[in-house]
């Protein structure tokens, strides 16, 4: 970067080649106020508070990039009159009433630059705007009379979370901020992500959770509120002394209102965020520019969707069979029967008749925990975690290939990517935040986008190539396009010689792979398959996302193996900007199995098999580990059917619904001599149970989470645990010492602490540097070094050197020629997989209150569907009963339908119990039904309220172009170069 | 063979049982708190003795109805302006320089107390005796004062005044002077 001198005041400074500025001056005493500018939006321009001198013109100081030898006046009479002009204008639109306003948290950047600049008076007094407030969304509300117009709502929705709703309309008299072509907030394709009331710099769109609670005087009456305000108004003896009040006022909050930095809990992207509490109450989840993985962005679950935490709905007692019904119990009666049971069992069937289930939504802690009460306590290595329902296969994939099951780089990675290619995900529902970054560069950075899948989502519809193979076939797409790449010669033979093994066999392997026999294979043309070849070829660096439209096939593994396979031929490994990205789909999918919770795999995937690995643990431990790899979830389902697994322990994880085939899965449990479920709700799975255990969700509990960039980031507790509920670590703990363990952890970071020692990936890990927004990357080296980027030092085998492992189709299953429906099936955006959490809230089920069936226009057309007709699926393994939604997102026979049903419509009622040949992962997109009609007429399934039936309005920015065309606009510096002149 | 069941036995405690329960959580508090507690009951007592709880609690049980009536009666131009005049003078009050003003005062004082005494005198003062008084140490000394205070009071000080609407240059100079710090 060239550096070069500029002058400021008078004063020499140095300044760097694109350095605005605004961002020059930041660091430096000589500052310049600014509202409309948000370090994560850049600028926006709209403000006109940061004028400066530059070389004796006026200028914005936020869009200004330096040039050698600039003069900079910041502080001048004149420029000190255009800003105020510029903060005048802001004034007209805003009134200020701190004291009685619920924004009024020390952070509101109107009244901190009044202050700052000064301001007493205004000179063009306040008025109203013709307009009413928009309450009608369910999380967030507009106050068109106290918006500025700043835009910053409008850059984040059209710029950053890529939805595209927002925009000012700057023709009108009074310009206001409006929803697609001007509707109401909740008829709009608005999707409640949140990013606008987190970037408004002031009380215009805020969070309902905040309206009259975030104050001391906010909670007052409308009708007495109204003439407080007047009174305050014509008392003030200048802005001076409403803001000293003000902001004692805002300090006195800082009693009442407590922020606590947490993780989501819901998706792998792991965004992390403030929590403002009072008590139990939430008033809003304010993220912040520092947050590693999502920076400002949130999703609607992730903003809003915390209702669950305070359900009536929550377990606050244990609960113990008794006949046809639980009955509360205390914690010391449960323990002891567990206990017991468990001590029972396996003195009377052995260490291998016992199961144990961790969960992906629980912390490493306790993953790491619940491992060491199978292996280390009862002696079994009977435990799993449910990323054998998602990612397994992935991780099979990536071992076989380039060594370390995680993604390959981080999200930033992806943003800056050439080419991102997308394969069986659904990125902008499933991991809406890593979205928002593929949709914005692709946006205005001209990253391009592939999308393979069968639906045409979000992604699709924004792809520069979408393509959609034949269901099940990836693998040899993407197995051709490797061939054609190496037949061409466009491999990377360069980085194939240094760092890559087992080309020949490789190659070998590929010669069936013809286009040819690929485009009958597939349905894609031979042509598409070239020019896939040639764009991946060109492109200088190259990212994968797949998902479960991979995984969840009995070609899982292979496929994943493929797209691995296919990054190392063109080299897109080891460096920014390129690799390969299984999108993990739990806030903790990486970290279960990063922390042993795996049949075959101790802490940081090393064998148990190894004789090595085990007398490790078994020292630190002062146990015997079986050497045994154990049962995985689809082999302890097996097990019980087969009479071998007597007891089974699971935590967090609602299996009985999201299992594929659970008639199958059910009937299992029936056959349990004891099931023990932890949870925070009685699940499907938990009324099975025998004992089930009141846990408590991140909200109330520490520990840390690792997301899908191998990013371990703490969590801290918001509030206490509800009723007799407890923390996993906890529970887990005190069963172990119940069966003589003799555990002393007394916070999880002495857990932490244990699993570094034992765990070389964590090896460095500690809780002091994951303070606050800190995070660490695995593979941690032990003085704290991460690992943003893997393999930029080779990979992980002997010689460095990743391995071309061959891999072969499998066809996908068919159920037989009646069952002619493809049923698809997946995630939805505003529900969290079978929607045990996500339906507490009432926002969200106002908006989408159940699951639908997506049914093509043609296939309506050819059985009479309509809008609401019932329909029933039936497989071999059972069947459902759901209300049709005809779209264009599917075609065909092919039909979607989402997850979040735990009654009648549950998705696993249909699938099978196939499964992955690899990793046991169900092959839950392998499933067909047929379909008759129930009942043909129906209300419509989703509500007109649904985002889906939005009417976006695509734009860059917020068109302040459009502003300052207007006939009442003058940029500031002239309106002061023009009284100078008068003046003389 | 356990099937899926959703019933659930509470945990009911007897009337009894909780009453307890609540009595020893309470008690606990007390003793916990015993000093505080202790005195805050004679605070209490004080306020029973001057009517005051009775006042709060008809405040506190019509709260919004009270703030209401209140606020509308403020909202009054006779009533804003007597809270606006009362701000701007504690304003006034505040750049006042007391250590200044106080010998100041004390000559005002003892001028006063003179004219106390020749309230009603008859005594008159032509120009002659005028000019010849500021001969008169303490007479000069006055006229002094007077001249130098004649001076303060014709320099400009609309820059400090918060009453007046203000211009953008206004506010430039307030902002370089600092003057609303």
């Amino acid at each position: 970067m060239s550096e070069f001198t500029i002058k400021i005041n008078g004063s020499e400074t140095k300044a760097t080649k694109d350095q605005t500025i605004l961002n020059l001056l930041t660091d430096s005493p000589e500052q310049v106020p600014h509202v409309c500018y948000h370090p994560s939006l850049g600028p926006i321009e709209t403000c006109d508070t940061c004028i400066v001198k530059v070389n004796g013109e006026f200028v914005r100081a936020c869009s200004t990039t330096l040039k050698d030898g600039d003069e900079i006046d910041t502080n001048s009479d004149e420029v000190k009159e255009a800003q105020v002009i510029g903060m005048d204008r802001i004034l007209f639109n805003h009134e200020l009433y701190c004291t009685v306003c619920d924004y009024n948290n020390g952070g509101c950047e109107v009244h901190n630059t009044v202050k700052e600049m000064k301001i007493n008076h205004q000179s063009i007094p306040f008025d109203h705007k013709p307009y009413e407030k928009d309450n009608s969304n369910p999380f967030y509300r507009y106050d068109p009379d106290q918006c500025i117009l700043c835009g910053r709502c409008v850059e984040a929705c059209q710029d950053v979370q890529v939805t595209e709703t927002l925009s000012i309309d700057w023709e009108r008299d009074r310009p206001r901020v409006i929803w697609d072509k001007d509707v109401p907030i909740n008829e709009s394709s608005c999707v409640s992500c949140g990013h606008c009331s987190t970037v408004c710099p002031c009380n215009a769109m805020m969070e309902k959770g905040m309206e009259g609670e975030a104050g001391y005087m906010t909670g007052i009456n409308r009708e007495t509120l109204r003439p407080m305000i007047e009174i305050t108004k014509s008392v003030e003896t200048g802005y001076g002394s409403i803001l000293a009040i003000s902001d004692m006022e805002a300090a006195m909050r800082e009693q009442k209102i407590k922020k606590t930095k947490t993780v989501c809990t819901y998706c792998g992207v792991g965004c992390s965020f403030d929590v403002w509490t009072k008590g139990r109450k939430i008033l809003k989840v304010d993220p912040q520019i520092e947050a590693p993985a999502n920076g400002i962005s949130t999703c609607i679950k992730g903003k809003f969707g915390w209702d669950f935490v305070n359900s009536e709905e929550r377990l606050t007692k244990p609960l113990i069979r008794d006949g046809d019904s639980f009955r509360e119990a205390s914690w010391d009666e449960a323990y002891n029967l567990i206990a017991s049971k468990f001590t029972e069992i396996k003195e009377q069937y052995g260490s291998q008749a016992l199961t144990f289930i961790s969960s992906s939504k629980c912390t490493n802690e306790e993953s790491y925990l619940m491992q060491k009460l199978a292996r280390g306590v009862i002696g079994t290595n009977n435990i799993d975690n449910c990323s054998r329902y998602c990612q397994t296969p992935a991780t099979m994939g990536l071992f076989r290939t380039v060594g370390h099951g995680g993604d390959s780089g981080t999200i930033k990675d992806i943003e800056k990517s050439e080419l991102v290619i997308v394969i069986g995900s659904n990125t902008s529902e499933s991991h809406p935040v890593l979205a928002t970054r593929v949709k914005r560069s692709h946006k205005l950075h001209n990253q391009k986008l592939i999308v393979a899948d069968l639906r045409k989502h979000e992604m699709a519809d924004r792809a520069d190539m979408f393509i959609q193979p034949r269901a099940g076939s990836d693998l040899v797409w993407l197995s051709a396009v490797t061939k054609y790449i190496l037949d061409q010669g466009w491999a990377d033979y360069d980085f194939l010689q240094k760092h890559v093994n087992g080309l020949d066999t490789f190659n070998e392997n590929l010669e069936k792979f013809t286009l040819d026999y690929a485009e009958k294979a597939t349905g894609l043309s031979q042509d598409t398959l070239i020019q896939l070849a040639e764009t991946i070829s060109q492109s200088k660096s190259v990212c994968v996302l797949w998902a479960m439209g991979v995984t969840q096939h009995m070609g899982g593994s292979d496929t994943s193996t493929a797209i691995s396979n296919m990054l190392l031929v063109t080299g897109n490994y080891g460096r920014p900007g390129v690799g390969s990205y299984p999108l993990r789909g739990h806030n903790n999918v990486q970290g279960a199995s990063d922390f042993g919770s795996m049949p075959d795999r101790l802490p940081s995937y090393e064998r148990v098999a190894d004789v090595k690995v085990r007398s490790k643990y078994e020292q630190a431990w002062g146990v015997k580990i079986p050497e045994e790899p154990g049962l995985n979830n689809h082999e302890m389902v097996q097990g019980i059917h087969d009479g071998n697994v007597k007891a089974m322990y699971l935590k967090g994880e609602d299996m009985g619904i999201v299992d594929s085939n659970i008639n199958h899965v059910h009937a299992a449990y029936k056959k349990l001599d004891f099931f023990v479920v932890q949870d925070l709700f009685l699940t499907r799975t938990a009324q099975f149970a025998d004992v089930v255990l009141p846990a408590s969700p991140s909200l109330e509990k520490e520990g840390t989470f690792t997301n899908t960039e191998r990013r371990i980031q703490r969590l801290y507790q918001v509030m206490e645990p509800l009723g007799d509920s407890k923390p996993d670590w906890e529970i887990i703990r005190d069963i172990a010492n119940r069966l003589g363990a003799g555990w002393d952890y007394t916070h999880p970071s002495d857990i932490m602490a244990e699993a570094a020692q034992l765990a070389p990936l964590f090896a460095g890990v500690s809780y002091e540097r994951l303070e606050g927004y800190k995070s660490l990357q695995w593979p941690v080296a032990e003085d704290g070094t991460d690992t943003p980027i893997l393999f930029t030092d080779g990979f992980p085998f002997e010689d460095k050197k990743a391995r071309l492992y061959p891999v072969d189709w499998t066809e996908p299953k068919e159920f037989g020629e009646e069952y002619d429906i493809h049923v698809n099936n997946g995630r939805l955006l505003e529900h969290f997989h079978e929607g045990n959490m996500t339906y507490q809230s009432k926002g969200i089920t106002s908006k989408t209150p159940n699951t639908f069936l997506e049914v093509s226009h043609e296939l309506a057309k050819e059985r009479g569907l309509k809008d609401g007709t019932l329909v029933r699926l039936s497989s071999p393994y059972g069947s459902v009963k759901v209300q049709c939604l005809i779209t264009d997102r599917v075609k065909g026979k092919e039909v979607y339908l989402p997850m979040n049903d735990s009654g009648e419509a549950a998705i696993n009622l249909l699938t099978s119990s196939y499964s992955d040949k690899d990793t046991d992962t169900p092959a839950y997109k392998e499933t067909s039904a047929k379909l008759e009609i129930l009942k043909e007429e129906g209300v419509n399934p989703l509500p007109k309220t649904n985002f889906r039936y939005g009417n976006p309005q695509p734009q860059v920015g917020v068109g302040v172009e459009k502003k300052w065309a207007r006939k009442d606009y003058i940029f500031p510096g002239d309106v002061v170069e023009k009284e100078r002149e008068q003046h003389g | 063979m356990a099937k899926a069941i959703k019933n659930i036995h509470k945990l009911s405690l007897s009337e009894e049982e909780k009453r307890s329960n609540d009595l020893r959580e309470v008690e606990d508090a007390l003793i916990e708190n015993k000093a505080a507690i202790l005195q805050t009951l004679e605070i209490m007592n004080h306020m029973q003795d001057k009517g005051l709880l009775a006042l709060l609690n008809g405040l506190f049980g019509q709260g919004d109805k009270v703030l209401n009536i209140a606020v509308k009666a403020i909202d009054k131009p006779e009533n804003t302006n007597t809270l606006k005049n009362l701000l701007l003078l504690l304003g006034t009050l505040g750049i006042i320089n007391v250590k200044q003003l106080e010998p100041f005062l004390l000559k005002i004082n003892a001028g006063i107390a003179r004219v106390a005494d020749y309230k009603d005198t008859e005594e008159k003062t032509s120009y002659f005796d005028l000019v010849r008084s500021l001969k008169d140490p303490e007479i000069n000394k006055a006229i002094t004062i007077l001249m130098q205070f004649l001076k303060g009071m014709g320099q400009d000080t609309e820059p400090y005044e918060k009453t007046t609407q203000d211009t953008p240059e206004k506010r430039v100079n307030q902002t370089k002077d600092k003057t609303l710090e």
